[in-house]
C-alpha cells in the first residue's frame, strides 16, 4: 500500500468507511506482528500485546494528522507499547551453563570452537540462547539490544522508534553490550 | 576484534536469521475489537472540550478579561467622543490645586 492510498483509506475513514479502516488494520497488522515478535520473547505474550497495539492503534486514528508517515506512527505506538510491557518483567541476575537447553549448551560449544558462522540447524537454539542472555539486562536496554543486533536497525531508526536521544542510545548500547560480553564470558568459563 | 566480542556476533547473526517469520492472518475476533475500538474512539476534530485544561482556563481568563474591561472602554471612549471638553476638563482637573487641601 502506498502512502497516498494510506491517505485516501484514511479520508474514507473520517467519512464513516469501515472498509477503508478494516483495509488499513490488514494493512499494518503484520508490521505489528513482527515488531513485537522480536522485542519480546514470550510468544504467548507478544500475541495478547499485538492485539494491544492494534487496539490502541484504532482507538488513536481519528488522532493520527499524517505529518508522518503511516507505518512509522504505527511502529512508535508498538515500540513504546513493548517498552511498557517489558519493564514489568523481571530480569534474571545471571545465565548459568546448567539453564541451557542441550542445543543452547551445543551452540556455546560451536562458537568457542568454529570461527565461522553458527549452521542453520543451530539457529533456533541461538535465538534461545540469546532472550536468555537478553533476559539479564534491564528492559530498555534488552530492547534496544533487540532493535539494534536482532533487527538490523541503526541508531537513526532506533531514534525515531522509540523516541530516545542518539547520543543516550550510543552510550546505552555501549554499556548492555559490555553487559551481553560479561555474562557471556562466565558461560565460557563454566565451558569446559 | 575481541574473540568475545566475535562470538557475540556470530550468535546474534544466528539468531536474527532463525526468527519466525510474521504471523499474516490476525487472530479470530480481532477485527471486531479493532472496529469497535475505532468506532468508540472520539472524533479527531478536536473541539473546545477536547483541549487540555490549562489551555480551557487560558481562554476563560481571557474572556473574563475582554467582559469586565469591555464598559470601562467603551464609556471612557463615549465620553470623549460626546463632550469635546471632556479631556480639557479632566485636564484642568489634575493640574489646578483645590483651595480645600491642606
Amino acid at each position: 500500500m502506498t502512502d497516498a492510498e494510506v491517505t485516501e483509506c484514511l479520508a474514507r475513514g473520517r467519512e464513516g468507511d469501515e472498509k477503508a479502516i478494516l483495509e488499513l488494520f490488514h494493512y499494518m497488522y503484520p508490521l505489528v506482528t513482527k515488531l513485537v515478535e522480536a522485542n519480546l520473547p514470550a510468544r504467548e505474550s507478544a500475541e495478547d500485546l499485538v492485539q494491544q497495539v492494534c487496539i490502541k492503534v484504532m482507538a488513536n486514528l481519528k488522532q493520527f494528522s499524517g505529518k508522518v508517515p503511516f507505518l512509522h506512527w504505527v511502529s512508535r505506538i508498538a515500540v513504546n507499547t513493548c517498552l511498557n510491557q517489558i519493564r514489568h518483567e523481571k530480569r534474571r541476575p545471571e545465565v548459568r551453563l546448567a539453564d541451557l537447553s542441550e542445543d543452547e549448551a551445543t551452540v556455546v560449544e560451536h562458537l568457542a570452537s568454529t570461527p565461522g558462522d553458527l549452521t542453520a540447524s543451530d539457529q533456533v537454539a541461538s535465538r534461545e540462547l540469546v532472550d536468555k542472555l537478553l533476559g539479564t539486562l534491564r528492559p530498555d536496554d534488552r530492547l534496544l539490544m533487540r532493535l539494534m543486533y536482532l533487527e538490523g536497525n541503526h541508531v537513526d531508526e532506533i531514534a525515531s522508534l522509540t523516541g530516545w536521544n542518539k547520543s543516550l542510545i550510543k552510550v546505552r548500547a555501549f554499556r548492555a553490550r559490555a553487559q551481553l560480553r560479561r555474562r557471556y564470558r562466565l558461560l565460557m568459563k563454566e565451558n569446559p | 576484534m575481541n574473540p568475545i566480542d566475535d562470538q557475540l556476533n556470530r550468535l546474534f547473526r544466528s539468531a536474527a536469521q532463525g526468527r519466525p517469520g510474521p504471523i499474516s492472518a490476525p487472530p479470530y475476533g480481532l477485527e471486531t475489537r479493532v472496529m469497535a475500538a475505532w468506532r468508540a474512539a472520539p472524533s479527531g476534530e478536536a473541539g473546545f472540550w477536547d483541549m487540555t485544561l490549562l489551555v480551557r482556563g487560558l481562554i476563560v481568563a481571557g474572556l473574563i478579561t475582554a467582559v469586565s474591561f469591555w464598559p470601562a472602554l467603551t464609556s471612557s471612549t463615549a465620553t470623549s467622543a460626546t463632550n469635546p471638553f471632556a479631556d480639557f476638563l479632566q485636564l484642568t482637573d489634575s493640574t489646578i490645586p483645590s483651595d480645600d487641601a491642606p
